[in-house]
């Protein structure tokens, strides 16, 4: 059989079989933690329970089934610890579907708003946004998501800039942790935590090997070890299983073609 | 099942329909998508941009400073006029002169001085001997002044390989997130819509 000649739509068919079937059975797989996943989970329990810490909802609603389980890991270690959240968004697809992450979780905590967390929204021009939070947080965002004075709750009255974060951390599907690794820690020395899709990794290897960026807790695999460090057993874990039967068809594929490949040369 | 739930299962299959071939109902589905992109963008960026950042400050604060970048941002429109498309030159004058201030210094920090002393290690393991030859011989590929033949071209050409791991490690990690997104819309179909997957 001429693989090469194959109709595409075989693959597809094949492709939604391999993640459809695995999807019936409820298989966990065992999951080794990595230093980067565990380089953010550390920091985060470095931090203590009086700190703030800033989460970025840095994507777009097309990358949503890849940040949810990475945002959900990130935001229940945050909750679990008694850590004040403050959300935010610099894509303004991620702003509505932030909000909604934030306070799903946030809910399952019994954590209440204004109190333990608060979202600020989105702001446009994120350069300007992640160097004006460096002077003034009150100024780049005077009203928070829910178009409130956000300094009148009593527990963020005090927060002014940086100085008052003990980590940033940018749940992200595209390259603004780089921005913030420029803006943020590069002038304000503010530590960034990265939680982002896995297309992302190799861009940031660089700052991550620098010391600039930490983590990165990266795409369903990320998700799911940080998943395993907290004791919870969430989406990510369960996908595993789905994702690595993908990648097995994905495998056998480009060997059978290149195989196929190699022996019409031959012929 | 919620209405929600149906709506997003029928545009989730529309959009797979494309798998088979591309048909109307692909099509529609589509234009409903960027349509509906455009007003949200649209709806958004009145109320961050045009409303907290103009009408806001100068009607409801007083703040008459604000008038400065909303002409700056008027004057882009003079574009569309041929005789005086030449005053867009002052708000774009600003703008790169601005954005170019506040880059090029956080740049050569972050991209160039923080990344070289990263580069920069003692070379007592093979990670910083690997690095340091990595570093070297994809430079030299990068190099266009010299023709690549001799040990130079030995050296471009050990960084090529370098490279070519580089971009199977970023294959990999993109079929990775791919995927997921796919087991995401599977999981909707199979779970909320179907309610086959509990």
């Amino acid at each position: 059989m001429d693989l090469s000649r194959l109709d595409r739509r075989i693959i597809f068919l094949l492709m939604g079989l391999a993640i459809a079937i695995p999807m019936l059975f409820n298989v966990t797989l065992p999951v080794n933690v990595e230093k980067d996943t565990l380089a953010v989970y550390d920091k985060i329990e470095m931090i203590e329970e009086s700190e703030y810490v800033m989460v970025s909802f840095d994507f777009e609603a097309s990358s949503f089934p890849e940040m949810r389980p990475l945002a959900v890991a990130i935001l229940n270690h945050l909750f679990e610890r008694n850590i004040k959240v403050i959300g935010l968004a610099l894509f303004s697809e991620g702003t509505a579907l932030g909000f909604t992450t934030i306070s799903d979780i946030a809910e399952k905590h019994g954590k209440k708003y204004g109190i333990d967390y608060i979202y600020l929204g989105f702001r446009p021009q994120y350069i300007s946004a992640i160097l004006g939070m460096g002077e003034s947080i009150a100024r780049v965002f005077p009203e928070d998501y829910l178009k409130k004075q956000w300094q009148e709750y009593p527990l963020f009255s005090g927060l002014e800039n940086y100085d008052n974060a003990g980590l940033v951390i940018s749940v992200s599907d595209g390259s603004l942790p780089i921005h913030w690794a420029e803006y943020a820690n590069a002038r304000y020395g503010v530590e960034i935590g990265v939680a982002c899709a896995a297309v992302m990794v190799t861009a940031f290897k660089p700052y991550f090997n620098s010391g600039q960026l930490i983590g990165p807790v990266a795409g369903v695999k990320g998700a799911a070890e940080y998943e395993k460090l907290l004791g919870r057993q969430g989406a990510a874990q369960r996908r595993l299983f789905t994702q690595s039967s993908a990648h097995i068809l994905i495998i056998v594929l480009v060997l059978g073609a290149n195989l196929a490949a190699y022996m019409r040369r031959k012929r | 099942m919620s209405p929600e739930t149906l709506v997003a299962a029928v545009f989730t299959l529309a959009i797979f329909s494309f798998l088979y071939r591309e048909n109307p109902i692909y099509r529609a589905a589509e234009h409903i998508l960027v349509g509906i992109s455009v007003g949200y963008y649209l709806v958004i960026l009145v109320e961050e941009t045009i409303l907290s950042k103009v009408v806001n400050p100068l009607f409801y604060d007083g703040r008459m400073l604000s008038l400065i970048p909303a002409i700056l941002g008027i004057m882009m429109f003079s574009r569309l006029s041929r005789k005086s498309g030449w005053l867009a030159r002052i708000p774009l004058a600003v703008l790169i002169g601005a954005g170019a201030g506040v880059s090029i210094p956080a740049m050569l920090q972050a991209r160039i001085l923080k990344q070289m002393s990263a580069s920069m290690l003692p070379l007592n393991s093979i990670g910083a001997v690997v690095m340091l030859v990595g570093v070297i011989s994809s430079l030299a590929y990068f190099y266009f002044s010299r023709e690549k033949s001799g040990l130079f071209g030995g050296v471009a050409r050990v960084g090529t390989y370098f490279l070519m791991v580089f971009f199977g490690a970023t294959f990999g990690y993109t079929v990775m997130s791919r995927v997921t997104l796919l087991i995401g819309r599977m999981e909707f179909l199979m779970s909320d819509f179907l309610g086959l997957v509990k």
